[in-house]
């Protein structure tokens, strides 16, 4: 009976979001408030509803109920509870579910938190939001129902695709959703926004906590995945390239650019057309991503069968709003007024020139995925674009904005005029720098382009600590002063200080862990020893091990260090018995920043194995820098300025309000 | 009922939610322009602090309160248009409420029909298992959670093993096998089981390993005829032909003369050169017993797939003639498939299910046969019989 | 610099970016894409030794040898034609004979065989890579829907196969 509740609370939540789609834009025409505010409760309506619903399948999963379908096809009595929920949407039925779940979600926050939102406007948003909401409930009631019911039930279930039973595949997903659906608020705020024909400086005030947000999850979400297939999938890769994770990697880099375009349309009115387009193009990309993943277009650990019915219905979706918020864009963008001016050289002009390269970038990206999909289905070639591609690219066309973060924050904003002579060296010291380098490696071949991109790495990192000093005005006036000065420091400047630090940080990481690490694949006996790293590993034989829905045989390492034991590692070649599929758990041993990371291979004839053995140096840095930034986000987000009070019911006498401005 | 009275009341709550706004007296509304001129006064505010704090210029201060304030007379300019007035309202907000009141209980009763099972009591395993009645699944996924737990529990072991073999799940009852006779020791019975599996497994070869199963059984109750035949089929294989006769002879010799074994004994005498002593009593069609799956395995590739064709085809002959027959029913669909002939396991299925409802007992273990070896089951219930099953397949 | 002659300089400058990266697309595109070919196509394809390609098709049973440390040969197959490729490193879970991979590396000049540095086999049981999934039903070796194609399941593991091919079976997330 739960499970049929959740289906019915399912089917009412459509029932709801198409009077939610209807009413308030009616409302809005015709200046009725009772009708807009029809916006606000159908949102926490939404929410409870598909809330219960997907509880109940929740409940389905816990208690292993295989009267439903997609619990029969996705787990298995006998796996660990926490994957039993994670289940939920480790297929592709819960995750639309969790898809939905967390888009009806950020409406309600929207009805709840939005008070200071104008009412039209915020009926406008929720309206669009539920327009979203509608799309994706009816493409889950309709092709990927997760309420299905067998009958009579199976005994058992076929159990979890055994890559995804793990803690990190548990809590990526939501992460990763709550950013890319978190775009969703952006995009109805631009369409409501076209819809109404204006846009202000106000406008950007209200949109930034939401890019902020979403950016901050999206943030974390794609460190999570990146350390999940880097631990979980034992090639001791962290970054494939692969059409999906770009999938995700494209709405973050749209993301981080209409984050700053926001700033600049916030305080200086200026790129207005350009941060709505912004804002639709973000969650145009997250919409893509979910078409590449889900129509099975693509083919990844992602991928699940391919269903026509299901790629296409997305197809349609994602013409149906991306299409339709570019047309509206197009028909309503000229009547909106140009702002403020600036010259090349300010904050707001950096800003632009973040823009540039992110969106460039983004675009390049975007080719490398999208190329191949589109040479098949006019030539019928296959080709495949892989790291290689990207790396020239993207990496090449991102160089100048790493180098340019640090200057970005210290500039004034409209015009700079304290770029003075003190910068200009700056600039010019690396230019020597680079112009040094270049030299020693036309010398020597070394490893120069390394020591480059770790000074940009370090660079960032500076740069950010050097953007606190001078606000703080250290050196100057007296510590405990300066101190003092740096409490009272917005907390978005602390925000963008942890942001670039932490972009700074992963720059770092990268390329000490694609420079410096090394690999090595070797046939080991039990008692045999190999080197990496600096440290050398003993193979000291099998165990086997049976874990709960798995068998497992375990391969022992001691490590020593100059003779000394140091440590001692596992890793371990598992059958997960439901599905009779082998998969490689890889043994990592971190040491500081770096880390050591055993893999086992295929038993050769005669008792040895084939051992991978990468030594990993500062490869934490990595994750633990998407960890920074994602701390700067939620600083930032913590800015009281985000919080403007809601404006009083009653009109405050306008000239009162003009006092300041004479 | 009570899901259908608990639905109705959910559909009540969201439309009575969804009304309330309708129906409250409508409220001022904020002018539009309230919440822009707010965000501007704190743009303000925040740079009065910047330049206490010294963090701008005089200079930039200026400048930048000047476009603020120029913003703000904007958004002070901006004309409020006034709210509806309540007589155009009011026909507007009848067709809204009627729309709310109409649309949840309309929509969601005609595609919660469509595509619900409202019929279906939710499952959870740890309830069906605590009453598993005669569901043969259910009381194998029982025994198994039951050995997860304990997996010491030898006697367990040993009867999940033969069930392992039957549903032809060979690397469990292997496993299963080995578990029995480890924790409680060898028996003629285990140990010819586990050859039995280790056999079928390696496509009728007796392997080593299954060879030296079975002569320890031997060892341990001489009167084993499964094992003793293995045994001669293993010397048989090796091309021992003399070794193999004495074996099946001494097999002869110990049965009774119309044991349902006879017949393949002697097969196998003659094929390695002995006289057979009697004429054979007819092997029993129909049920292949291991024996007879085990002599399949000596003649060639097309004439093992004769026999076996001709065996199942006896077995479908058989349940025609006395169709209340549910084992018949279970092996035949289930030969049909491993011979590779979907069609036939359908038309099988199908006529089983004629004979068997898919609410009975009997009819369930069919119907759940078929979706363990991936036959539809849909077409083959009867679907006025069975509640709708809500599967695509 | 007057108002005008700045804004032209922005432009100019951010048009000559988007320049220099569609050129640095192409560049890459010619530099980096691997074509993908079935072990059939090569006799018509005219490729350099050295070329990058993708490879895909059917481990061959019982092709796959073990030889010194840790390379490993096998034979890529389409049912027309036979590839022997080399690869040294750690094979994935799924490789198994006869079932679906796609190999990427290039022909040796000297030896004439296919030296592959990466491997990708399927992610589950039912999984096979996309691009050979496609050709080889074209060429009628492969079915869905029977999971078995080449090398039949056998006995109890034939059963499940035919349960489950043709099913989605999951994973997550994109």
């Amino acid at each position: 009976m739960i499970v049929e509740i959740g289906h019915f609370a399912l089917v009412l939540a459509l029932a709801t979001a198409i009077i939610v789609s209807v009413l308030p834009v009616i409302g809005v025409h015709r200046r009725d408030a009772s009708m807009m505010a029809v916006a606000t409760t159908g949102s926490l309506v939404m929410f409870g509803l598909v809330a219960l619903s997907f509880a109940a399948l929740t409940w389905a999963y816990v208690v292993s109920d295989f009267s439903v379908k997609n619990v029969w096809e996705n787990s298995h009595s006998l796996m660990p509870l926490i994957y039993k929920y994670s289940g939920v949407w480790g297929n592709h039925e819960g995750s639309m579910m969790l898809w939905l779940l967390i888009l009806v979600f950020f409406s309600m926050l929207v009805a709840v938190f939005g008070r200071n939102i104008p009412e039209t406007l915020k009926a406008n948003v929720l309206a669009v939001q539920a327009w979203i909401s509608l799309a994706f409930l009816l493409f889950i009631l309709l092709t990927s129902n997760p309420f299905l019911r067998l009958d009579p039930a199976p005994a058992e279930g076929q159990d979890l695709n055994p890559i995804l039973q793990d803690f990190g595949l548990a809590i990526h997903p939501p992460l990763l959703y709550l950013g890319y659906v978190g775009f969703s608020v952006c995009f109805s705020f631009a369409v409501a926004a076209l819809m109404e024909g204006r846009i202000d400086a106000a406008w950007a005030r209200w949109v930034r906590p939401w890019t902020l947000a979403a950016w901050t999850f999206l943030t974390a979400g794609i460190a999570m995945g990146s350390y999940w297939a880097y631990y979980e999938l034992g090639w001791g890769g962290w970054w494939f390239w692969d059409p999906v994770e770009n999938a995700s990697f494209m709405p973050w880099l749209a993301g981080t650019a209409l984050l700053h375009s926001a700033l600049v349309m916030e305080k200086r009115e200026a790129l207005k057309i350009w941060t709505v387009l912004l804002a639709i193009m973000t969650f145009s990309l997250s919409l893509l991503g979910t078409f590449l993943v889900r129509s099975g277009v693509l083919t990844s650990v992602h991928a699940f069968a391919t269903d026509p019915s299901r790629g296409i219905f997305i197809l349609c979706i994602l013409a149906i709003f991306i299409g339709g918020a570019f047309m509206l864009f197009a028909w309503r963008a000229p009547t909106l007024k140009a702002g403020g001016l600036f010259a090349p050289i300010s904050r707001e002009g950096s800003l632009v020139l973040n823009n540039l390269i992110l969106t460039v970038s983004t675009a390049t990206v975007l080719t490398g995925t999208l190329y191949p999909l589109v040479l098949e289905t006019l030539t019928g070639e296959k080709i495949s674009v892989g790291a290689p591609f990207f790396n020239m690219t993207f990496g090449l066309l991102m160089l100048p904005l790493l180098i340019a973060v640090p200057l970005g924050p210290m500039l004034a904003w409209k015009r700079a005029d304290l770029y003075g002579a003190l910068q200009r060296l700056w600039v010019f010291a690396g230019l020597a720098l680079l112009l040094g380098l270049l030299l020693w490696y036309m010398q020597n071949g070394g490893p120069v382009l390394a020591i480059f991109g770790l000074a940009i790495g370090c660079w960032g990192m500076l740069g950010a600590i050097a953007d606190l000093w001078y606000r703080g005005n250290f050196g100057k006036l007296p510590v405990m002063t300066s101190l003092r000065r740096l409490k009272g420091l917005p907390r978005s400047a602390w925000g963008t200080a942890f942001a670039h630090f932490g972009l700074g940080v992963t720059v770092v990481g990268i390329v000490a862990a694609s420079a410096f690490s090394t690999e090595h694949v070797v046939e080991m006996k039990q008692g045999q020893t190999a080197d990496a790293g600096g440290y050398s590993l003993t193979f000291d034989g099998f165990r086997e091990a049976v874990g709960p829905n798995y068998t497992e045989e375990r391969g022992h390492f001691t490590v020593r260090s100059g003779g000394a034991v140091v440590s001692d590692v596992w890793s371990s070649k598992r059958l997960y018995t439901a599905r009779r599929m082998p998969t490689t758990e890889a043994g990592i041993l971190t040491f500081g920043l770096s880390q050591l990371y055993v893999s086992l291979g295929d038993p050769m004839d005669g008792g040895g194995i084939v051992v991978r053995i990468w030594w990993k140096p500062m490869i934490l840095c990595i994750w633990g820098g998407c960890l920074i930034m994602m701390v700067g986000g939620f600083v930032s987000l913590s800015d009281r300025r985000l919080r403007v009070g809601a404006p009083s019911r009653k009109a405050k006498p306008v000239k009162a309000v003009m006092e300041p401005a004479e | 009922m009570i899901l259908w009275i608990l639905l109705a009341l959910m559909t009540a709550i969201v439309a009575a939610a969804l009304l309330y706004p309708l129906y409250r007296r409508p409220e001022a509304l904020a002018p539009d322009n309230a919440g822009e001129i707010e965000v501007y006064r704190d743009q303000m505010k925040e740079l009065d602090r910047d330049r206490a704090g010294g963090l701008i210029s005089a200079e930039e201060a200026e400048y930048a309160r000047a476009e603020i304030g120029r913003r703000l007379l904007a958004a002070a300019g901006k004309e409020n248009v006034d709210a509806a007035d309540a007589a155009k309202a009011s026909g507007l907000r009848r067709m809204a409420i009627g729309i709310v009141t109409v649309a949840p209980p309309a929509i969601g009763l005609c595609l919660y029909i469509m595509l619900g099972s409202p019929g279906l009591p939710d499952q959870p395993l740890e309830a069906r298992l605590a009453n598993p009645g005669n569901d043969m699944s259910l009381l194998v996924a029982k025994a198994e959670r039951h050995l997860a737990q304990n997996p010491n529990d030898g006697s367990g072991w040993d009867i999940l093993a033969p069930i392992y073999f039957r549903t032809a799940r060979l690397g469990d009852a292997e496993l299963a096998y080995r578990n029995a006779i480890r924790l409680i020791g060898p028996s003629a019975a285990r140990l010819s089981g586990l050859g039995e599996t280790l056999v079928v497994a390696n496509d009728g070869i007796v392997t080593e390993d299954a060879r030296s199963a079975f002569e320890e059984a031997v060892r341990l109750e001489p009167g084993d005829v499964r094992a003793r035949f293995y045994v001669g089929v293993a010397q048989e294989q090796a091309g021992k032909a003399a070794d193999a006769k004495a074996t099946f002879e001494e097999i002869a010799k110990a049965s009774p003369r119309d044991a349902p074994w006879m017949g393949l004994i002697n097969e196998h005498i003659a094929k390695n050169g002995g006289t057979v002593a009697a004429p054979a009593a007819p092997p029993s069609l129909g049920a292949p017993s291991a024996d007879d799956v085990a002599a399949a395995q000596d003649m060639s590739q097309g004439d093992r797939q004769d026999m076996i064709r001709g065996m199942v085809d006896s077995l479908a002959s058989k349940l025609e003639a006395d169709p209340n027959n549910i084992e018949g029913w279970l092996r035949l669909v289930r030969s049909y498939m491993v011979l590779g002939d979907r069609d036939k396991a359908e038309a099988a299925l199908k006529t089983g299910l004629e004979h068997f409802s898919a609410d009975g007992s009997e009819g369930r273990q069919l119907v759940a046969l078929a979706r363990e070896i991936g036959l539809s089951a849909e077409g083959a219930a009867n679907p006025g019989a069975t509640p709708k099953m809500g599967v695509t397949q | 610099m007057t108002r005008k002659q700045k804004r032209l300089a922005v432009i100019a400058g951010g048009m000559s970016f988007i320049i220099i990266a569609v050129f640095l697309v192409m560049f890459a595109f010619s530099q980096s894409v691997a074509y993908f070919f079935m072990p059939g196509d090569l006799a018509t394809a005219n490729l350099q030794p050295g070329t990058r390609i993708r490879l895909g098709g059917l481990v061959e049973d019982g092709s796959v040898k073990r030889g010194q440390g840790s390379t490993v040969s096998f034979a890529v197959t389409d049912g027309k034609a036979t590839v022997p490729v080399s690869y040294t490193g750690i094979l994935p879970d799924l490789f198994r004979e006869g079932q679906g991979v796609v190999t990427e590396g290039s022909f040796d000049a000297a030896t004439h065989a296919f030296v592959a540095d990466s491997v990708l086999a399927k992610h589950d049981e039912n999984y096979m890579p996309k691009e050979v999934a496609d050709r080889l039903k074209k060429d009628g070796v492969w079915e869905d829907g029977t999971g078995k194609g080449m090398a039949p399941a056998k006995d109890g593991e034939g059963d499940k196969a035919g349960a489950k091919s043709g099913q989605v079976v999951g994973s997550t997330t994109p």
